[in-house]
């Protein structure tokens, strides 16, 4: 409306850019620091894990770089939760449409039924059939995440306004439109809750790939467990307690980031 | 022009609208009133077919409804309902600029229709365009779901109870600014209303309904002095259909010139209705009021006699 002020609003946003940006994202910036810091850092540590293992000769897991398993573990994680998202509010969104709408109990109750089902014993079912690697691991995560995401995209769609949903339809407005620009907007701070869920379980979830050969920021703690390594399994847990701290952060300040109504 | 055939609907095994006949001209004014659940509602929401009817044919200008495309129809039909509907992550503009963007008008154009409507109905540009819908009052958040039912000029505005949330002193002000705004854009309005009183202010014709039937239509003044049944005459107000009659009539229409006596002491509006000059006489317990034009000066007079007068039709 008034191109003035929001030109204003713009410069002033680019002349206090960088502090700006900072202080609003410090928290999830902080915790990234402390993350690379320790993911590069780890192999200088020695002295520290000596005091954890004394006896032992190696304290320090030097099978593969730390930045390697968080990189395959980022990857194990943002493939499984990028497809847990595209089929999980995909599917929420089909069963609230008015054709897909008989469909809606039997989609939540196979979200529940995937979430109820542990991790592990999936791997157990999927590396007969995938064999070992990185995708048994993406499957188990894929279903483990699809509860939150299902639930919530359900919830965000179903909590819109009777009224306002009359009214688009009223105004002219087409199924698509509606979807793209009323509901999707009005339920999107609740699916980003499910998201974060989803995310951030998986991201400690991804850890027991390790026992079927994907190798992420789990082998450390496995190899630790196998070897009774307790520097190695401290050295995993960090870093996985660490990285999933950082996202959860990030997501936080997704949440609070309203550019609506400020 | 919105022609009703014989039109019903049913839900599952339930008619809720059982074969009505409506026609309702270009520019006329035309309130569906009825206890809840008789099919006011329902009738209304089968003209932009947000419902589709069962049976019978409506013709929109003599077209049937059906033979339009469903959004396309619903574009050209201005709708405003109870609570709004407003989208709450837009602001005030875009709100009422939401059909006009559907229909693809050039952005000034937009521009421009929004602003000009927001000061049809009252919404200082600066003040209101930002805003949000959590921040505006019940009778704001009323006058901008007027303002884009109106968006893009439609010939027809379908409202149902669209004042029905709002406080009586809102209410009657709003009432009073559609009314208003009636008299200058003669759109053809379907409104539903479960308050008599509002339908009777505002119609041209009242449809009554009762379990999905038409029982009685016409001008208002014709439906109080002559309803055809116990149910209509109830809902009229029963006893109080004379005050209601008389609030149709302005003190203007019975007014005389000065007679031989002196001017009496207490004064009404030309522009009050005979309701409210009856109230006056009974107040100060006087047969005669002096009748004064809006700079409060006298230009005739009414008694008693002459306001409970033969009626005029």
């Amino acid at each position: 409306m008034s191109g003035a002020s929001h030109t204003s609003t713009l410069h002033r946003y680019l002349a206090g850019g960088w502090a700006l940006f900072l202080t609003r994202w410090s928290v999830p910036l902080i915790w990234l620091i402390l993350l690379l810091l320790l993911t590069f850092g780890m192999s200088h540590m020695e002295g520290v894990f000596r005091l954890v293992e004394p006896d032992t000769r190696e304290v320090i897991y030097r099978r593969t770089s730390f930045a390697a398993l968080l990189g395959q573990h980022l990857l194990v994680v943002g493939v499984a939760s990028l497809l847990a998202i595209l089929l999980g509010v995909g599917a929420a969104i089909a069963v609230t449409r008015p054709a897909g709408r008989d469909f809606q109990p039997m989609v939540a109750q196979l979200a529940s039924i995937g979430q109820t089902f542990p991790p592990v014993a999936v791997l157990a079912l999927a590396v007969p059939a995938l064999g070992f690697g990185t995708l048994p691991i993406i499957v188990a995560l894929l279903l483990y995440g699809l509860l939150p995401i299902v639930r919530n995209t359900l919830a965000g769609l179903s909590g819109i306004d009777a009224g306002v949903r009359e009214a688009a339809r009223g105004m002219g407005m087409t199924g698509g439109q509606i979807l793209r620009q009323v509901e999707l907007p009005l339920a999107a701070p609740v699916i980003l809750a499910g998201i974060r869920t989803s995310v951030t379980i998986n991201i400690a979830t991804a850890a027991i790939g390790a026992t079927v050969g994907a190798s992420n920021l789990g082998d450390p703690i496995i190899s630790g467990i196998v070897n009774g390594n307790t520097a190695y399994i401290v050295q995993g847990a960090v870093l996985i307690g660490l990285l999933a701290i950082t996202i959860d952060s990030l997501f936080d300040r997704l949440q609070r980031h309203r550019p609506l109504s400020t | 022009m919105i022609e009703l055939f014989d039109v019903t609907k049913r839900f599952g095994s339930e008619t809720a609208v059982d074969g009505i006949s409506l026609r309702v001209e270009k520019g006329e004014f035309c309130a569906l009133v009825g206890t809840s659940g008789c099919g006011k509602s329902t009738t209304l929401r089968m003209i932009n077919r947000l419902i589709e009817h069962s049976e019978g044919e409506i013709h929109l200008e003599g077209q049937p409804v059906r033979s339009f495309n469903e959004e396309s129809l619903r574009r050209r039909i201005g709708y405003a309902i109870q609570n709004t509907g407003l989208f709450p992550h837009w602001t005030v503009a875009r709100n009422i600029g939401l059909v006009p963007r559907l229909l693809k008008w050039p952005k000034a154009r937009i521009l421009d229709r929004v602003e000009e409507l927001m000061g049809l109905l009252g919404l200082p540009v600066e003040e209101f365009s930002r805003k949000y819908p959590h921040q505006l009052s019940g009778g704001q958040a009323q006058r901008v779901g007027v303002a884009r039912a109106l968006a893009a000029d439609p010939d027809i505005l379908l409202m149902d109870e669209p004042f029905g949330a709002l406080d009586p002193i809102t209410r009657e002000t709003l009432q009073g600014e559609l009314r208003d705004l009636q008299a200058r854009l003669h759109k053809t309005i379907v409104f539903v209303t479960h308050d008599m009183d509002e339908a009777l202010a505002l119609a041209d014709r009242l449809v009554v309904m009762h379990q999905g039937r038409i029982v009685q239509q016409g001008r208002p003044i014709d439906l109080l002095r002559n309803p055809v049944d116990d149910f209509v005459e109830s809902l009229l107000g029963g006893m109080d259909r004379g005050l209601k009659e008389a609030a149709l009539t302005r003190v203007s229409e019975r007014m005389m010139s000065f007679g031989p006596r002196l001017l009496a002491s207490e004064r009404v509006s030309y522009d009050a209705s005979l309701s409210q000059a009856l109230s006056v006489m009974l107040w100060h317990r006087v047969d005669r009021l002096t009748v004064v034009d809006d700079e409060d000066i006298p230009i005739g007079e009414l008694s008693l006699r002459r306001l409970l007068g033969a009626r005029s039709s």
